[in-house]
């Protein structure tokens, strides 16, 4: 469901984006879409599972450029794939990590840890 | 590539692994897939390490051949409950 729009950001600009809402927020989600309208299934599923213990996630909306959003989110996680989420600095993973985590009853704690 | 393949490539990837592949949204969408994917290895890692051990089987695929597969990681004890 991504539209192949005239990227707006260079590489040089999403590395910078991710870097610093990596650092200054405790939650952020890069996500397809907006906490308004999430374009993909998995991003709307990751805010509903964050949602459930923080209510002050930061999200990025990663369809403005995202090859350059992969490769910057590649730098720090290792892994290209849309969403994912970072808590203090530290990559946590995709939804479907988020859901396991949270069968497992360890998502809370994740979270907020 | 289908979703045999994957399972494939996942169990040559990982030590005594059974994966799983299915499409939950419709036999005809092979790009959003799912996989469960059991094998001893998993014990004492944490779900993202798991996943990573996933990822790592699928290696350049992913987002390429792949566009996306949401994942479960158990042992074969959690595949019991």
């Amino acid at each position: 469901m991504s539209f192949e729009s005239e990227p707006s950001l260079s590489p040089e600009e999403a590395q910078e984006q991710v870097d610093a809402a990596i650092e200054q927020n405790e939650v952020v989600l890069f996500m397809k879409g907006n906490e308004l309208m999430p374009q993909c299934g998995y991003s709307k599923r990751a805010l509903g599972l964050i949602g459930q213990y923080r209510d002050d996630v930061a999200t990025v909306d990663t369809l403005e450029a995202l090859d350059a959003y992969r490769e910057a989110l590649e730098e720090h996680s290792g892994w290209t794939t849309i969403p994912q989420t970072f808590v203090d600095g530290e990559f946590v993973g995709g939804s479907d990590v988020l859901a396991e985590l949270d069968e497992k009853g360890e998502l809370e704690e994740t979270l907020t840890a | 590539m289908d979703h045999e393949e994957v399972e494939t490539l996942i169990e040559d990837g990982i030590p005594d692994a059974t994966a799983t592949v299915s499409r939950p949204r419709g036999v005809d969408d092979d790009d959003h897939l799912a996989a469960e994917v059991v094998s001893p290895a998993f014990e004492g890692e944490s779900v993202l390490d798991r996943h990573e051990l996933v990822y790592d089987a699928l290696g350049e695929h992913m987002t390429t051949d792949i566009h996306a597969v949401e994942l479960t990681t158990k042992t074969p004890s959690e595949a019991e409950e």
